[in-house]
């Protein structure tokens, strides 16, 4: 399908084009990345204006509408407790997005840190710190997730009701964002180690070449190098694959929700309403069906888009 | 080779110190006791069982005292559980565990690789575009939303199966396949990506030219290379399966050290928090360590020393 629109859509000038531009113009190409981009936009649009596009509250339901299936007034049916099915859905998205954005961005802090210190410095601090990341890659993630989440959860979310301080604050951003905030914690302690091993790599390829011995020649001092020659060099590529992660954050809180340690009810996650309805799933199936729907639908995007965009960043792997 | 694998054992060391070091520290910075319960107990019977249980031990002395017992394949008594070790626990819950996971596991390998072949070889047909689609299907659905919609149309519809729950040969179909969808997806584009690029290499050329059979082509010349990246994502795909069987588990309702383990850490089970945690990190290290040794011998090229 590429082939086939390469000549019209190709630019005659001869002005050179960027490397961000040249990519671009491959993901654009791409249909089935195109198409999940285009999905991604109508369930990022809907997370942000939730508050305008669902119909109804989230938290109050009525009682005759308990389990009620799809209506004229209620799409998408009611849940257990006679909440708007598509309502919930709606702000579920946001949850999910947000897990995804802001647990994959907590992870990539911390592993762009520590991957730029171990690269750049070298030596022992290196070795030290990426023996750590080793050790650190044994440790089956998700029980660690599930360890974390249960040490904020009790240690701060719980017991920790009208205490001030440090512990008390921490514990109050938890319960305003609906217990979000310890997921971004947990998913973002847990997955920098990838991250971390990527930019020390590239740290190393980018300090052996020319313009960092120049600068280093000239006398610029280390911290200047780091941040004004390195890292640049480092971002762009880190980011693409930090954003190609992001359905495994997606999921993470998903899995957490679903087993009872993710956000707190009544927030609507996907992995909590699935866990919710699992248990009604007999009569009721609709309560099972529009989260799994959901989530379904929303990583597929993501996949075709994030496919797309590695294609279209390194076309000499090019699979279509 | 035989140094290599010795030095991955000498490794296995300051891993296990980490990971229960880690493990220890966090499971007792949670607030709670194993004998916190709506209706507290007396004082003098809380002081009692604690003393029983070294509770009141200083906390390094503790975590001595188990890796202790944990090298001598002791792993203690379990505190919600009186009557049983978690020795025998796991005895029971790990067998489950496993046989889901690797019943998973071949599923994944031995469904997802030949599927990957399939459509290399076939490239840009319709049969390679299906079975692309579907792999891409296959990696965007989460257990978590997999397994309640096999479970509605094998069991609630069809009835062929079994809904949930543990036992028959019949239990294991329908939680292995949700727990192996993901990696059997992931193994047909990874085998498939792998094999077309192989495909373009000089040697598969001239075995081609030499008029070689298509078929000994693929198989012999162009699987054998391709099956290198394949092997990479063997050790995390073991690894996310046997964790992954910790949501199945809930899902489907098995009695396997998953379900156990969520339970275990809201009883504050100490010794069973433990356990669990070391063997899935022990498991994770030995699975890894044999990916290492089958890249030495799948391709002579790579060595270790």
């Amino acid at each position: 399908m590429a082939r086939r629109k390469a000549q019209s859509g190709e630019r005659t000038s001869d002005k050179p084009r960027s490397l961000g531009r040249d990519a671009m113009h491959r993901l654009l190409k791409n249909r089935a990345a195109v198409a999940g981009g285009a999905i991604l936009l109508v369930i990022v649009l809907a997370a942000v204006f939730a508050d305008f596009v669902a119909p109804y509250s989230i938290t109050e339901g009525k009682i005759r509408d308990n389990y009620a299936g799809p209506s004229a007034s209620h799409p998408l049916g009611c849940d257990f407790m006679g909440r708007d099915m598509l309502s919930r859905l709606i702000y579920g998205a946001r949850i999910s997005l947000a897990a995804g954005l802001i647990g994959a961005l907590t992870a990539f802090v911390i592993g762009v840190t520590f991957g730029l210190i171990a690269g750049f410095f070298g030596g022992k601090t290196d070795n030290i710190m990426m023996r750590f990341v080793d050790i650190m890659y044994s440790f089956p993630t998700l029980l660690l997730i599930i360890l974390l989440m249960v040490f904020f959860k009790s240690s701060f979310s719980i017991s920790g009701v009208a205490e001030g301080g440090f512990r008390g604050a921490l514990s109050n951003i938890d319960r305003a964002m609906g217990g979000m905030f310890f997921i971004f914690l947990g998913i973002g302690l847990t997955s920098w180690l990838g991250m971390a091993r990527l930019v020390r790599g590239m740290v190393l390829s980018v300090r052996g070449k020319e313009y960092v011995e120049a600068a280093r020649a000239v006398g610029t001092p280390r911290s200047k190098i780091l941040l004004r020659h390195v890292l640049p060099n480092v971002l762009g590529p880190a980011i693409v694959a930090q954003a190609l992660q992001i359905p495994g954050f997606i999921l993470y809180e998903a899995f957490l929700s679903f087993i009872g340690l993710g956000v707190n009810p009544p927030t609507p996650s996907w992995g909590m309403m699935l866990s919710e309805g699992y248990v009604a799933m007999r009569s009721h199936f609709h309560l099972v069906l529009w989260p799994a729907l959901a989530i379904s639908i929303t990583l597929f995007a993501f996949n075709f888009l994030g496919d797309g965009v590695r294609d279209a960043f390194d076309p000499r792997q090019t699979r279509r | 080779m035989f140094q290599f694998i010795l030095r991955r054992m000498l490794w296995t060391i300051p891993v296990i110190f980490v990971v229960s070091a880690l493990t220890f520290v966090l499971m007792h910075s949670v607030p709670g006791s194993p004998f916190t319960r709506e209706r507290a107990l007396p004082a003098a019977i809380q002081k009692n069982l604690e003393a029983k249980y070294h509770l009141n031990d200083p906390l390094w002395k503790q975590y001595g005292d188990y890796m202790w017992g944990f090298i001598r394949l002791d792993f203690g008594p379990s505190i919600a559980y009186r009557a049983r070790t978690v020795n025998e626990i796991l005895a029971q819950q790990w067998p489950v565990t496993m046989t889901l996971g690797a019943v998973a596991f071949v599923f994944a390998a031995c469904l997802g690789i030949p599927l990957g072949i399939l459509s290399a070889v076939k490239q840009n047909t319709l049969i390679d575009h299906s079975s692309m689609v579907v792999a891409m299907l296959g990696v965007s659905i989460p257990s978590i939303a997999l397994g309640p919609f096999l479970i509605w149309i094998f069991a609630l519809k069809l009835k062929w199966l079994p809904v949930a729950t543990w036992g028959t040969p019949a239990h294991i179909v329908l939680p292995a396949l949700t727990l192996s969808t993901f990696y059997l997806s992931r193994f047909a584009r990874i085998t498939r990506a792998s094999m077309l690029q192989v495909t373009r290499e000089e040697y598969i050329v001239t075995a081609r030219a030499k008029g070689v059979r298509e078929s000994v082509v693929n198989l012999k010349h162009a699987f054998r290379n391709a099956l290198i990246p394949v092997t990479t994502i063997a050790g995390p795909a073991f690894a996310d399966i046997l964790t992954g069987s910790l949501v199945v588990e809930q899902i489907f309702g098995i009695p396997g050290i998953g379900k156990y383990y969520v339970t275990s850490i809201a009883n504050r089970d100490y010794p069973v928090i433990m356990a669990t945690t070391l063997i899935f990190a022990l498991l994770i290290i030995f699975m890894n360590l044999l990916v290492d040794i089958s890249y030495a011998l799948l391709d002579p090229r790579i060595r270790y020393n």
